[in-house]
């Protein structure tokens, strides 16, 4: 522990040194204690059974997104200093899309105190600054692709706010509930595992939270966006209406009074579920050549092969992986469908019997 | 490459929009703001005409790289060479392409030493200074240049600028073993699809790593906000590998390391299981034991145990520490080989953001491939990249070396006088070598009344005889060794002789004492690697001004080395030799000799 102060504090005299051309170090370091790598369910067929969250409490209360990775009963909490802890979700508002979640310390009871004493961001305070506007330079802090473990800090990247504005989501296609405004952010910041890390000013005060993956519904684009701390959304409870703020929720939920409600699912999914993995969709008219087929799925039980270039669905052309997946909308699990598929130089008729999508699997957490 | 032709347009449209933003601005920015951006722009000239674009033979682009020497040898990324073959062009940002050739691999670091023909002999190459990479932050400003998607048909490099997002990062090999990245920088800096083997930049135009690999999943083969480098301070650990032509291989303790508990605070890491062979076990160390520094970093976590055995080529030596109850210990360990079997290829391609390239060796079909004056400077042997390089650097060495006088007349008789300490007594020797009737080399020592001989190629020799004197490790085979190196050079080797690349090498204190720390012992060396009947010797030559500070000689893989460290060096008829060399084995000192007279006699004719 010793040698982890020192080292601490020698990084931070190295700062102090060169300020003038390295603005950022400092920042990132004091906005790393203040975030942690979550582990939970999923880890399975792109679901990532990571993310990050802030502290918004000394006593260990976390904010992150309302993601399926929280639907376990083993969260684990990484913090920045390396300790290995047990968290529960303490309260989720999916229309707010976030969740509070608490740390468990070994013989306390979920409603003790914890007597932990972390360095954390005051959402109150952090509510009443003004929001950023487009222009402002931004530091996305979080643990992106699961490459920090332990005391390993969290990415940092750097990006200018290219808008304040509402989402046009895939709404219906995706689980994507929060409508209110968002900063859309010029970098590329929401990769598997960044949803709930903490969108800063250049001082590293905390502006909204890194939101999840999601691609717009007109472009096929991703798109890189953060939920605002500010954000107030109305909320439907019986035949009230109300009104929620994230404060409100984090105030509430801290006080354990929050009445939590449930993730909504998707209404309408992708389609009957295929596994067939394209080459990377770079151009607007990708041609459909298969990449790989998932083991075991409907497209491997029916002998699909890297390489194959599909030409037709049900005897309609598709040039591209977009009109594929358009395509594949129309359909439903236990449908079979018939391809035309382009090998060599013929031309192959598979036919695959679409299945439903597989769910993450609920296992505990081994980080 | 499609990509090629969709990308133009959008990058002109995002330049016309900065250039109209800034002109409209240029009157009420901050002086501070274009002060930055000038230095900015003055870094970037300065290192823009070291940024090489690795082409296939014809200048079909392929990757990037960047010089480091005004020889014109340059970095880039293993996985880029390993389409184009060993025969290559590059282009620089003189808008000419050069005839290049591969010299030296790392290929489970996927870094590779490259060396560009000069078009007009002699000429020197524009090139950048190497930084210490371990003074790089996470939050600090980059640049990364190169030819991404293969854009410059002028092999003008495309500068992108970011920051980095951490450092100490791991990322798993991707292939079979190969393509690990240890204690890399992480960046949001641009990487893309031809990025590979270009350098990352500090905001002082020093090279702080080669870009090399990014983290990518939905979204394709493009820039996905994380990019990675290779340190340089770990390519540092490897160049004089590369240099020499070598096909370098990385390390493993021989141990399997865990954290000792899952939960709570940061655990100890704790050895799990050992390899006997293992050097780490023949120093001491025992499961259950647990590792508190390694190579002068902490050990804390897995991915940094993995992070600073990953930055090092094999059979280094480096301090360990570790502690068993409430003793902690410091030790000199030798590294084992990683892979034991070369690894050829990759399994996946999938990682690295070289561009997708066409499979196999880009080169024989490439017209005028075989006409090129790089094709001379590339020899074909197993365990070296090109070992044209390494008998270059032998070349180089002997001639260094050369100025200590030379041996090759005094193949005759050998006789060392002078005064032996051993643990418990000390007195006068005489050592002797000479070759006898029978055609064998007999070396003996008398010291005390004691006589010990040993004729080290005698068929059947067993092997305590070729270890004498006991405890030793084998001294009088050494010096054989050692003699036969001064009068034969590799001639005296039939077996293997080589350029074995750079490793650091730990002279005991002269005074006999344990020295505090052992990294304060540290002499960077040349190797040179001999084999010779049943021996296997390294002989290391200080990089500063290549005197010979020692070797290790092996008897037996199954038995400790015998150590040679040779200090006190004085002419003796116009040729310098040690008059104190300290034998050593295992962990222990055998004894000091020092050498008042050497009688050195002619090779009879």
């Amino acid at each position: 522990m010793n040698r982890l102060l020192l080292t601490a504090f020698g990084l931070a005299l190295a700062a102090l040194q060169v300020e003038a051309s390295d603005p950022f170090s400092k920042t990132a370091d004091e906005v790393n204690t203040r975030t942690v790598k979550l582990f939970g369910s999923g880890g399975f067929r792109g679901v990532a059974n990571y993310g990050t969250g802030v502290l918004v409490s000394p006593d260990g209360h976390i904010l992150t997104l309302a993601s399926q990775m929280l639907d376990t009963s083993e969260l684990i909490v990484h913090l920045y200093d390396g300790r290995r802890m047990k968290a529960v979700v303490v309260a989720t508002e999916p229309e707010l899309d976030v969740a509070l979640l608490k740390i468990k310390v070994e013989g306390k009871k979920p409603d003790e105190p914890t007597g932990l004493d972390l360095p954390f961001f005051d959402i109150a305070a952090v509510a009443k600054r003004p929001v950023s506007t487009p222009g402002d330079w931004v530091l996305a802090h979080a643990n992106e692709f699961e490459i920090a473990m332990r005391d390993e800090p969290v990415s940092v990247q750097r990006g200018v706010i290219a808008s304040y504005s509402k989402l046009s989501g895939r709404k219906g296609i995706f689980d994507f509930g929060f409508t209110g405004n968002v900063y859309v952010v010029d970098a590329i910041t929401n990769n598997p595992g960044a949803g709930g890390g903490a969108l800063t000013d250049r001082q590293g005060r905390l502006l909204g939270l890194v939101g999840r993956e999601l691609r717009n519904s007109l472009t096929e684009t991703w798109i890189n966006y953060a939920v605002p701390i500010g954000a107030t959304v109305e909320v439907r409870d019986g035949d009230k209406v109300t009104s929620v703020s994230i404060p409100e929720f984090v105030a509430s939920a801290t006080a354990g009074k929050y009445k939590s409600r449930p993730r909504t699912v998707a209404t309408a999914g992708p389609g009957g579920y295929h596994g067939i993995v394209f080459v990377p969709n770079v151009l607007e008219r990708t041609p459909p050549y298969v990449e790989e087929c998932e083991p075991n799925s409907p497209a491997a039980k029916a002998g699909l092969k890297p390489n194959d270039l599909v030409s037709f669905v049900d005897g309609e052309p598709v040039g591209s992986i977009k009109a594929f997946t358009d395509a594949l909308r129309k359909t439903r699990p236990g449908a079979t469908i018939r391809l035309e598929v382009r090998r060599g130089d013929s031309l192959q008729t598979v036919e695959v019997k679409l299945e439903d999508a597989p769910k993450p699997a609920a296992v505990p957490p081994k980080k | 490459m499609p990509l090629r032709h969709l990308t133009p347009p959008c990058l002109l449209a995002a330049f016309a929009l900065v250039a109209v933003g800034t002109l409209g601005l240029r009157a009420d920015v901050d002086k501070a703001v274009t002060d930055a951006e000038g230095q900015r722009i003055a870094v970037i000239d300065r290192v823009r005409p070291a940024v090489v674009a690795v082409c296939f033979y014809g200048g079909e682009a392929c990757g990037s790289g960047v010089l480091i020497d005004a020889e014109g040898y340059a970095l880039t990324n293993f996985h880029v060479v390993q389409p184009t073959g060993s025969v290559l062009q590059c282009g620089l940002p003189d808008g000419l392409l050069y005839d290049a050739v591969v010299v030296g691999t790392d290929k489970v670091g996927d870094v590779a030493l490259v060396k560009l023909l000069p078009r007009v002999p002699g000429k020197p190459f524009p090139f950048v200074p190497l930084a210490d990479s371990d003074l790089v932050r996470s939050g600090e400003w980059s640049l990364a240049m190169g030819n991404p998607f293969g854009l410059s048909l002028d092999f003008t490099p495309t500068v992108t600028f970011g920051l980095v997002s951490g450092v100490n990062r791991y990322q798993p090999p991707e292939g079979k073993g190969t393509l690990e990245y240890t204690d890399c920088i992480q960046v949001d800096t641009s990487i893309n699809p031809g990025n590979s083997g270009g350098p990352l930049f500090n905001m002082k135009g020093e090279l702080i790593g080669i870009n090399g690999r990014g983290s990518f999943e939905k979204r394709g083969r493009v820039n996905s906000g994380v990019g990675y480098a290779i340190s340089i301070n770990q390519i540092k650990n490897f160049l004089g590998h590369l240099y020499a032509g070598l096909d370098a291989d990385h390390a493993t303790l021989g141990a399997s390391v865990a954290t000792e508990t899952e939960d709570g605070d940061l655990g100890r890491m704790v050895v799990k299981q050992i390899l006997d062979e293992a050097d780490a076990a023949r120093r001491g160390v025992k499961s259950g034991d647990q590792l508190v520094n390694f190579a002068g970093r902490a050990l804390t976590s897995t991915n940094q145990y993995k992070n600073i055995l990953g930055v090092f080529p094999k059979e280094w030596r480096l301090p360990l520490s570790y502690r068993r109850g409430n003793d902690t210990k410091e030790v000199l360990v030798r590294l084992m080989g990683n892979s034991d079997a070369p690894v050829d290829k990759p399994a996946s391609e999938k990682p690295a953001p070289g561009r997708p390239a066409p499979k196999g060796d880009g080169g024989p079909k490439r017209p005028g491939l075989d006409k090129s004056p790089a094709k001379k400077l590339f020899v074909e042997k197993k365990g070296f990249a090109n070992y044209y390089f390494n008998k270059l650097r032998q070349d180089k060495l002997r001639t260094a070396v050369a100025k200590a006088g030379d041996f090759a007349p005094l193949a005759g008789p050998w006789t060392l006088d002078g005064t032996i300490e051993l643990s418990d007594r000390r007195g006068d020797f005489k050592l002797t070598l000479i070759d006898g009737a029978d055609g064998l080399t007999e070396a003996k020592i008398v010291r005390n009344g004691i006589e010990d001989l040993v004729k080290p190629l005698k068929s059947n020799a067993p092997l305590g005889e070729l270890q004498l004197p006991q405890g030793s490790g084998g001294m009088l085979s050494a010096v054989y060794l050692y003699r036969k190196l001064l009068t034969q050079w590799n001639d005296g080797f039939e077996i293997g002789f080589d350029h074995g690349g750079h490793e650091p090498f730990y002279p005991p204190p002269a005074n006999g004492k344990t020295a505090e720390r052992l990294k304060d012992l540290r002499v960077d060396c040349e190797v040179v690697r001999a084999k010779h009947g049943p021996f296997e010797a390294k002989f290391y030559y200080a990089l500063t001004d290549q005197s010979l500070l020692g070797c290790e000689v092996t008897v037996s893989k199954e038995e400790e080395p015998c150590e040679l460290f040779f200090a006190d060096y004085k002419t003796v008829e116009g040729r310098s030799l040690p008059h104190r060399i300290e034998v050593r084995s295992g962990d222990k000192r055998y004894a000091v000799l020092t050498v008042k007279t050497y009688t050195l006699g002619k090779k009879a004719s």
